[in-house]
């Protein structure tokens, strides 16, 4: 057969041409983002709420190559900046080369998200029920984290569905530990970060289709060199674990997180800084969302999601010696409300949030609007 | 860009949008070839499209998986896009076709194959290239378009599921494949591709 015989020729010839083509010509930018606007009143119907620009964020990426890409995201929160005014940031969120040596290897270099839980890699509003991300999901699992260092993804072959993210990156800093809000202060964030305590951070993923588990981690120091605390690159260990699982079947969807962080040397870090951080801190949410549009207009693509979530967390669920147990910190959280996505890139969101504690500081309530896109 | 390519490849040997016949023509020397393959790129330098298409290993890897090894492949044009007609021993297997699809920001280079009956017979994901969402590609998610048609809805939550965590990339290739599904069958059905 003449074909036959010419394929591997042509094939050979195209490939060729292919690679160098690959080599000169492979170079594409794009522009993206996502952002939100907020409505919050958490003072009750007489009073007035706050309207803010919560975040403004440009996604730029450059490809060099098949295999080269930068990836960044530049973050304006809260509408503004001026000097001396509490509230606004521009911060970059990511900023990191990959190079891809397999779909099984790719190298990951730069500004990176710590790969914990559902929000801190996958934030943008269209993905998340309820205008505010989960309060979990800023006093626990500190999103949107990011830290410093070096890495690689990819997916395991042959394994139809599992992924894995390991990083090495910069530490926690335990200066900036608190009661309310456990390791969030202690990010460093890319800026000057001291690389006393290099961590390691790590995630493993398994996808089907409707399904998707995830267990991550995160151990390292938080010492900083303190004199007080030690001069060791593990000192100070903060040991995370997190396991979270997303499943959609037909008009129902549901999420959930849980996440243990512990800190041993938690007395000595309240010693050091007359700080009341917990030895461990624990927690996690379960969300239910319905497409009501599954049922009023079936033939719609648009989705109107009534979701319920239920939040259960405490910053001090051990104390250290020397540390009064605050009940108010075992906070449980309920919210309830609507997204409406006309495209699945568009959100609009109003919601409803109880929030009460294991102490006897009463209950608080915030009604909430917003929007939201991505692209 | 696999449009200027092919062109000039037709001038040269005179195939009838079959370029891979045109080369058991007489005229194509073993040396015109080698010059061919020189020449050949050079419009694709001028084209962006060139970084996103799937090398063609890669196509007839997929062309392998999916029909079978030892088949006989041949390119169809249809308006300006091509399609690959795929026969065994002079039996038309099914047609198939590399299209890319925008993903968050990347295209999604993917391949669309069908039966000579117009029914999907599988599809491949050739090249991925954004940092997350890359498990439209595994096959428990590929395998829910196998035996569609053109008259199946092939929307995401309604007929294919979505992947947790990859959502655009499944909305994506959903819209693609069902693009693609269209195209081919509504050329088969009118003889323009046989």
């Amino acid at each position: 057969m003449p074909f036959s015989r010419c394929i591997p020729l042509l094939l050979a010839v195209l490939t060729l041409g292919f690679t160098t083509v690959a080599a000169q010509e492979g170079e594409t930018t794009s522009v993206g983002g996502y952002g939100e606007v907020h409505y919050t009143n958490a003072s009750g119907p007489d009073t007035p709420g706050e309207v803010n620009v919560r975040r403004f964020v440009l996604y730029l990426a450059h490809s060099f190559s098949e295999r080269l890409a930068f990836r960044s995201e530049l973050e304006l929160e809260d509408a503004k900046l001026e000097g001396g005014e509490e509230g606004g940031e521009v911060a970059l969120e990511q900023l990191y080369l990959d190079y891809m040596i397999s779909p099984a290897f790719t190298l990951r270099a730069g500004l990176l998200l710590p790969p914990v839980g559902i929000v801190n890699e996958v934030h943008e509003p269209p993905t998340f029920n309820g205008v505010a991300r989960p309060t979990f999901d800023r006093e626990v699992l500190p999103t949107t984290w990011r830290e410093l260092g070096v890495g690689a993804v990819g997916s395991i072959p042959g394994s139809s569905g599992l992924s894995y993210r390991m990083y090495l990156v910069n530490g926690l800093k335990a200066d900036g530990f608190d009661a309310v809000s456990g390791i969030r202060g202690g990010r460093q964030e890319g800026k000057e970060a001291s690389f006393a305590n290099p961590s390691l951070t790590g995630r493993l993923e398994w996808a089907r289709p409707g399904l998707r588990l995830g267990g991550s981690f995160w151990y390292g120091g938080s010492a900083n060199q303190d004199p007080v605390l030690g001069t060791g690159s593990f000192d100070n260990a903060v040991a995370l674990i997190s396991a979270d699982a997303r499943y959609d079947v037909g008009p129902l969807m549901f999420r959930g997180v849980v996440a243990n962080i512990s800190i041993a040397d938690a007395e000595n870090i309240n010693a050091a800084y007359g700080s009341q951080v917990g030895s461990r801190i624990t927690g996690g949410y379960a969300e239910a969302a319905y497409n009501v549009l599954s049922a009023l207009a079936p033939a719609s693509t648009q989705r109107l999601n009534a979701f319920l979530r239920y939040e259960r967390f405490d910053t001090q669920a051990d104390v250290p010696a020397g540390v009064v147990k605050d009940e108010s910190l075992a906070r449980r959280i309920t919210t309830m409300g609507l997204s409406y996505k006309p495209v699945y890139n568009v959100v609009f969101k109003g919601d409803y949030q109880l929030q009460r504690t294991a102490g006897d500081g009463g209950e608080g309530e915030v009604l909430s609007l917003g929007v939201g896109y991505q692209f | 860009m696999r449009g200027e390519r092919s062109e000039v490849r037709r001038d040269k040997c005179g195939g009838k949008g079959a370029f891979l016949r045109a080369c058991s023509l007489p005229g194509s020397s073993l040396a015109l070839r080698v010059m061919l393959a020189f020449l050949l790129p050079l419009p694709a330098y001028l084209s962006p499209l060139a970084a996103q298409s799937a090398s063609p290993g890669k196509v007839a890897k997929s062309i392998d998986r999916i029909f079978g090894s030892g088949v006989t492949i041949d390119t169809l044009k249809v308006d300006t896009s091509f399609v690959l007609r795929v026969s065994k021993t002079g039996t038309l297997l099914g047609f198939a076709q590399v299209r890319n699809v925008k993903g968050k920001d990347q295209p999604i280079t993917y391949l669309v194959a069908i039966t000579p009956a117009n029914v999907l017979k599988d599809i491949d994901v050739l090249v991925y290239r954004e940092p997350y969402g890359g498990e439209v590609a595994y096959e428990p998610w590929r395998k829910q378009f196998r035996g569609k048609s053109a008259s199946a809805p092939l929307v995401v939550g309604k007929d294919i599921r979505n992947i947790s965590g990859a959502t655009i990339s499944s909305h994506s290739v959903t819209l693609g494949v069902r693009k693609a599904l269209a195209d081919l069958t509504a050329w088969h059905t009118s003889g323009r591709i046989r």
